[in-house]
């Protein structure tokens, strides 16, 4: 009896512990990651800085869309990774989500723009189809398909664990 | 500058806390000097601790957004009151109160006890490591006091809105002062097996402490209940949420424990299972961190996720859990008393209903992790949801229910005799079944196991009023506290089974100036008014709600847009009566110009939390009582 509960105490708390190791080391493990491929939904909106009319004909090739608002303190803080991003060659667009066009102007102007091209979508259409629940989100676009879907600030162990399994499998930015 | 300060009076407490571990575990800690030393070293640090503390409320008073955490979480618009509680809406601002609670438990019972108390010097050794070990989790991965330089931002991105509520900024608190309050009992059983004295008596050195401790779980839980009623809008009191689940268990498992306390505590035949009892109920409060913490379930309450915090965690509950069952079981011979528990003395009852509640802590823990097992295999999300839990926990209640009804009366130590009770055992078996008959027959209730629920609550409920009866006519001594807290399960048996059978809801739609009638109340939408608020705008509809008598009332639901995160919450309007509430909210407007209108009879929702604070009422005043006669 007594070594049945001595055993017991000892086995249970070791395989629930283990189990979590097990889990937490898994790479799923991100719950803000969606690694589920879907074609980019389509979109008609316009540029924030020239007003003019963008739609999916505008995006080519293999890029992230990162979406931002000034009234955004995370993506303040994600924008210095951004910038480490766009000078490595990595092609950003961005989604300036739920903005006044001039606050988002002089933020850009503020901090610095990381970005080839920024969509204004001041109602969130675009991000409600893309499934966005705030901001920072980021996504990973090849050839009109999303490849990753990050919810939350990307940082170099995110960018390290998320994105480059995935850029690495399909042989992306080549 | 203060930013600094705060920081690093944290960084001192914690070298301030390591050795008090090292003086207390590696000298004679029955030296006076020594105890002394130790007794001291805890009070200054602690102190330096809640003045890093109140640095951190004052900087978020002040809106010192240069603090990365404050700017995230706060902004100017807040009201003081929520300037404060902002801090414990996220992950880093939580711990810091979390471990702030941890050193108040300490020091409150280093101020309040003698140093020549048993075990007292090595028990604050055991929480002074613990507060390192959470210290260091604060300060290596979940830094609150990290900064945005050199420019801060001009406002803070605010609150959450669902978190500005009153009943929110205490809920987290209580529940904090819940689970870590356990800390006392889960030192002092680790101190007494070091020691290794059998004579020590740890039991009743904790009993104050644990049920203090119990209290504030009781309380938080409950709180978290109404509160996720009202303004989540959810309309019920509870819903198996893994992070409900994760304050659930160690609940379940104290309460078992103060159980087994007041056994061992007069002989010391349940020891053995008082002290595991104590290590799973740390546990346990420790695993709801880590879960919660580590952002692996889903939930409404998960924090923003980073694995190297659950990784951290992990790895130091699983040093304390393992560290402690490995001393237990290497201990076994020392905790046994060899006495023998008499079949139907009121040991036996308890030992029986110890056994329940660790089915259904067990049963818990099994919703939660089957989900994440099954993902890892079939890399497919389900999800454990209330059926499953109701088809465990309403028996288990039932069952623990009859037992309770049959060791009312049980003596300690002695065999009880059924025979003296006879008469009032089947009495309140009579009325209950009476009773019964009357809720199928005039409430038409016919879900048989709410039947049955209602049998078990009331057997309890007539029993023990017999029990008062005998005390108020022959003075026939009765523990007042234990009649208290279980005519309050009584009152949740019914209250659960009643509000599962009655309540109801219906989605009308509604335009302005029309009204539609529900269970024969009249609800008009009289009105739709735009207020303005320094933080939000909300749209109000108003209707005028006639009820089956002819009485009228007005009940008005908003919407809400907040500024500062582009959120909208709905707020519910509650017409509270004795019986029922008539719950209320707003949706959408549809093309035609109507509202959607959700109306819900919620009934004896409010006497499942009248219950849960009369237990919470009997433990305070067992806490009392306990203290006057010392």
């Amino acid at each position: 009896m007594k070594f049945i509960l001595r055993t017991f105490v000892i086995i249970l708390p070791i395989a629930l512990i283990s189990f979590f190791y097990l889990y937490i080391n898994d790479n799923d493990y991100y719950p803000g990651a969606d690694y589920r491929n879907y074609d980019l939904p389509q979109f008609e909106l316009t540029e924030l800085y020239s007003n003019a009319d963008i739609s999916n004909e505008d995006l080519e090739g293999t890029y992230l869309i990162n979406v931002w608002a000034s009234w955004c303190i995370t993506c303040r803080v994600e924008h210095g990774f951004l910038a480490k991003l766009s000078n490595q060659n990595i092609p950003i667009t961005g989604i300036n989500y739920k903005d006044e066009r001039e606050d988002a102007i002089k933020w850009i102007n503020k901090f610095g723009d990381p970005y080839k091209l920024i969509i204004h979508d001041y109602k969130g259409s675009l991000a409600l189809d893309m499934g966005v629940t705030g901001a920072p989100e980021t996504f990973l676009i090849s050839n009109g398909e999303v490849l990753v879907h990050y919810r939350g600030e990307v940082n170099n162990m995110i960018w390290q664990d998320v994105f480059i399994p995935v850029i690495t499998k399909y042989e992306l930015f080549k | 500058m203060l930013i600094e300060i705060a920081q690093f009076l944290t960084i001192l407490s914690t070298g301030l806390f390591f050795l008090n571990f090292l003086f207390a575990f590696f000298f004679d800690s029955s030296d006076r000097h020594m105890a002394s030393l130790v007794s001291k070293v805890y009070t200054h640090s602690s102190l330096l601790l809640a003045t890093s503390f109140f640095i951190y409320v004052w900087l978020a008073v002040s809106d010192n957004f240069s603090v990365l955490y404050i700017a995230q979480h706060s902004n100017s618009n807040l009201p003081t009151f929520y300037k404060i509680t902002s801090i414990w809406s996220a992950h880093e601002g939580s711990m810091f109160l979390w471990i702030l609670f941890l050193v108040l438990w300490g020091a409150l019972f280093n101020f309040v006890t003698q140093n020549s108390q048993d075990l007292k010097i090595k028990s604050m050794g055991v929480i002074s490591i613990i507060i390192v070990g959470f210290l260091l989790f604060l300060l290596l991965t979940s830094n609150p006091f990290e900064t945005i330089l050199p420019i801060a931002p001009a406002n803070g991105a605010d609150i959450n809105p669902v978190l500005q509520d009153p009943a929110l900024a205490i809920h987290p608190p209580f529940l904090y002062m819940g689970y870590i309050g356990f800390v006392i009992a889960f030192a002092h059983a680790i101190a007494f097996m070091v020691e290794g004295n059998p004579s020590i008596k740890w039991e009743s050195l904790v009993r104050t402490w644990s049920i203090a401790a119990w209290v504030f779980l009781t309380i938080g839980i409950t709180l978290g209940s109404w509160w996720a009623y009202y303004e989540l809008g959810w309309g019920g009191y509870w819903f198996w949420d893994p992070v409900e689940n994760v304050a659930l268990m160690p609940w379940l498992a104290a309460t078992a424990f103060i159980h087994s306390l007041s056994v061992s505590s007069k002989s010391s035949s349940l020891r053995i299972w008082t002290i595991l009892l104590s290590i799973i109920v740390f546990s346990l409060s420790l695993f709801g961190a880590f879960i919660v913490r580590s952002g692996i379930i889903d939930s409404v309450h998960s924090f923003a996720n980073d694995p190297e915090r659950g990784l951290y965690l992990l790895t130091f509950i699983g040093i304390l859990i393992i560290g402690s069952m490995t001393l237990f079981s290497s201990r076994l011979s020392m905790l046994s008393s060899g006495s023998v528990i008499k079949t139907f003395s009121k040991e036996s009852f308890i030992s029986i209903n110890n056994i329940f509640f660790g089915v259904l802590v067990f049963s818990t823990m099994l919703g939660i992790l089957y989900p994440l097992i099954y993902e890892s295999i079939y890399e497919q999300k389900i999800s454990v949801g209330a059926p499953f839990y109701n088809a465990i926990f309403v028996p288990m209640a039932v069952l623990a229910c009859i037992f309770l009804f049959f060791s009312i009366g049980a003596k300690w130590q002695r065999k009880l005799v059924i025979s003296s009770f006879v008469n009032s055992i089947s009495l309140s078996v009579f009325i209950s079944g009476f009773l019964v008959l009357l809720a199928y027959k005039l409430l038409s209730i016919h879900g048989i196991w709410e039947l049955i629920s209602i049998f078990a609550g009331s057997i309890i409920i007539v029993r023990y009023l017999f029990v008062i009866w005998d005390y108020l006519s022959k003075k026939k001594y009765s523990n007042p506290f234990s009649v208290i807290a279980h005519i309050g399960l009584g009152i949740l048996m019914i209250s659960i089974s009643l509000n599962n059978e009655l309540s109801s809801e219906r989605a009308l739609n509604i335009k302005i100036n029309q009204s539609d009638t529900y269970q024969g109340y009249q609800i008009k939408l009289t009105d739709l008014k735009l207020v303005n608020q320094p933080n939000h705008d909300s749209i109000q509809a108003i209707f005028l709600v006639t009820d089956p008598i002819g009485n009228n009332f007005y009940l008005k639901p908003e919407k809400r847009k907040y500024f500062a995160r582009g959120q909208i919450t709905t707020e519910t309007d509650i017409h509270v009566t004795l019986l029922k509430d008539i719950y209320i909210t707003i949706g959408d407007q549809l093309k035609d110009g109507s509202w959607i209108v959700n109306i819900q009879f919620n009934y004896f929702i409010r006497w499942i939390w009248f219950s849960a604070i009369m237990m919470g009422f009997a433990g305070v005043m067992l806490i009392v009582s306990l203290n006057r006669t010392r």
